[in-house]
């Protein structure tokens, strides 16, 4: 068994590939300063977007480091049952992309946020508490992107982690400096320039697993660490699982703000449909690419691995006991190493030991959690170790050129996102006087400003209760189910009434929110199958006992200016 | 079909289909960024006349 860690072949070509790269990017996004004249240029490029650059756009935007590191690990953790994760999103994108469902309504209306929707529907409070749970949810998902990506660098560059902190400030201000000052012009155009980057990282990386272990060594780990649940979605995740999924795509592609300030930005509805069939197919990739690296990682370790041998206590408790405090001493240096080969089947062998003994033992219990904890933590860093290990110098500059491409766009996009929700349903509404469009300007990057502060520090100080792809779904569940149920409702339903939004807001996040204590151990799938039942029963019940004061038809295009409050 | 050769399809898919959408973002984007840039020089003339 091997010993020694991994060292990354990261030289100085490839750090040069990595810094130009970014300089470009940086020197693009500046050059398009002069075109920003108003709010609206600001936020949604004038509504200028074409097909081709909105699909770059989405796709960059929704496509980080983080990504590929929460998606790596899913493959690795759930093997090939995970790709279902990718279907769904293809399936939805193509649902929406055929029939305008939610986008081509909010597209016609001309609004710069989802938000802004609501106090066209019910009122200004709707607006407000929308607007601050978006922004509370949306800036909690960001704020886990620098510390994940970071140790993502670290590994495949062999940045000493004394500059980790430096290196990641220095990305955010990269991202922060254009996004601050050009926008959505600046980003459509870093977007589609970074895209060319992470599309070709992309590949590479494919390329490279493929060669590394092949797809038929793939299939070998994972039949060998999963049995028939790594490629059965329905045994390993389960029917609720699958169906919160849909649910939260369906949300996540009509009405997270992100996604939704492409769909305001393109030149018309129609462009806006075309752009969800396009970028279907580029979301299944999204999903099943990384996935696939993860699973490579998988069998990449467990082909340099010996089996761990159970050690000869007496009983099969103090057995699990012996492993555990052999990985407690050895486990976070392995890690750090790269050593994963020699971790992995310590893991293994404590939650086989543990699942043997279940049935006879609660603190066995105990000891699976702590296997898949660390099965977890193996997870999300085999993927980057294995780039480190295999991709040789130049490579390994254009792939960190790629990555970097990807972390920054997806800095922007949400910067600007979460920003423009803070500056224009948060902020504007509560002082109660109209804003000139120079300070709404302002104020939106004042926001954006802010907002980098905050992730930094968040970043720094919440631990994970659990996998980072559960985190970052739970985190925008908290409000996607009310979002997309008070659309809908507002959009196709005559009650839909102010107090039905304020409930469902109120229930759907609350069961979310729990998801996040770690204390009250709230299943994933419970958190977010209870907080879609949660939002719905609460909207219905909220519209029938308190129906609105002005019953109108629900609002289509430009007559959804009118305000039906209750 | 088996679970496995399943996901070898959806992964096919999945790897080319954003492969080839790459490069015909790659090549058509170009014309779009062009388009753009005039449409926005055009619009802050209208706004400085």
């Amino acid at each position: 068994m091997s010993t020694a860690g991994i060292v990354s072949s990261f030289s100085v070509l490839d750090g040069s590939i990595a810094v130009l790269s970014l300089v470009a990017t940086l020197w693009i996004g500046l050059r398009v300063k002069r075109y920003i004249g108003t709010i609206e240029d600001y936020l949604v490029a004038n509504r200028g977007m074409g097909l081709y650059v909105g699909a770059a756009s989405l796709l960059s935007t929704e496509v980080g480091i983080i990504t590929y590191m929460y998606q790596a690990q899913f493959g690795f953790v759930a093997g090939f049952s995970a790709f279902v994760v990718g279907l769904i999103t293809l399936a939805v994108c193509l649902l929406v992309g055929r029939t305008g469902f939610v986008i081509t309504r909010l597209r016609e209306m001309e609004i710069l946020t989802v938000p802004e929707y609501f106090q066209r529907r019910y009122g200004r409070g709707v607006r407000v508490l929308a607007g601050v749970l978006m922004a509370f949810g949306g800036s909690l998902n960001l704020g886990i992107f620098p510390i994940i990506e970071a140790r993502f660098l670290a590994i495949v560059t062999g940045i000493p982690s004394q500059y980790l902190g430096w290196t990641m400030a220095a990305l955010l201000v990269v991202a922060l400096v254009y996004t601050a000052i050009g926008g959505m012009v600046s980003l459509i155009v870093t977007n589609y320039v970074q895209y060319l980057f992470l599309a070709a990282g992309t590949v590479i990386v494919t390329l490279a697993c493929l060669r590394q272990v092949g797809w038929s060594g793939m299939v070998r780990a994972v039949e060998g660490h999963m049995g028939g649940h790594g490629f059965n979605p329905i045994e390993d995740l389960g029917v609720g699982f699958i169906l919160w999924q849909v649910l939260l795509w369906i949300a996540l592609m009509t009405v997270w703000q992100s996604v939704a300030m492409r769909t305001f930005s393109t030149k018309d509805a129609a462009v806006g449909k075309k752009m969800f069939t396009l970028t279907g197919f580029l979301f299944l990739g999204r999903a099943l690419i990384p996935m696939v690296w993860g699973i490579a990682a998988l069998a990449f370790f467990w082909g340099r691995s010996e089996p761990a041998v159970a050690p000869s206590a007496a009983t099969p408790a103090a057995q699990m006991e012996q492993v555990d405090a052999r990985l407690g001493e050895t486990f976070r240096r392995d890690l750090d190493a790269g050593r994963l080969e020699r971790a992995l089947p310590q893991v293994d062998l404590l939650e086989r030991l543990a699942r043997a003994e279940k049935p006879r033992s609660a603190e066995a219990a105990r000891f699976e959690d702590s296997a898949r904890d660390r099965r977890g933590e193996i997870g999300l860093l085999a993927m980057p170790w294995m780039l480190a290990a295999t991709l040789p110098t130049g490579l390994l500059g254009l792939v960190v050129a790629g990555m970097l491409a990807a972390s920054i766009s997806t800095y922007a996009g949400y910067f600007l996102g979460w920003s423009s929700i803070i500056a224009q349903d948060i902020v504007a509404p509560l002082l109660r006087r109209e804003l000139s469009g120079r300070s709404r300007l302002r104020l939106t990057r004042v926001t954006v400003v802010a907002l980098t502060v905050f992730i930094m520090i968040w970043s720094l100080v919440y631990d994970l209760p659990g996998p980072a792809y559960f985190y970052l779904q739970v985190t925008a569940n908290l409000f996607m189910a009310p979002t997309l149920i008070a659309v809908v409702g507002g959009l196709y339903w005559r009650r839909a009434s102010a107090t039905g939004a304020v409930l469902s807001f109120v229930l759907g996040a609350s069961t979310s929110l729990a998801y996040l204590v770690p204390s009250l151990k709230v299943d994933v799938a419970t958190a977010g199958n209870l907080s879609w039942a949660l939002a719905v029963a609460g909207f219905v019940a909220g519209s029938l006992l308190v129906p609105p004061a002005v019953t109108s038809t629900p609002p289509v295009g430009g007559a959804g200016r009118q305000e039906v409050r209750s | 079909m088996s679970w496995g050769l399943f996901w070898l399809a959806a992964f096919v898919v999945a790897f080319f289909s954003f492969t080839l959408i790459s490069l015909v973002i790659a090549v058509r984007g170009v014309a779009e960024i062009r388009e753009l840039f005039a449409a926005l020089e055009e619009e802050r003339r209208r706004r400085q006349s």
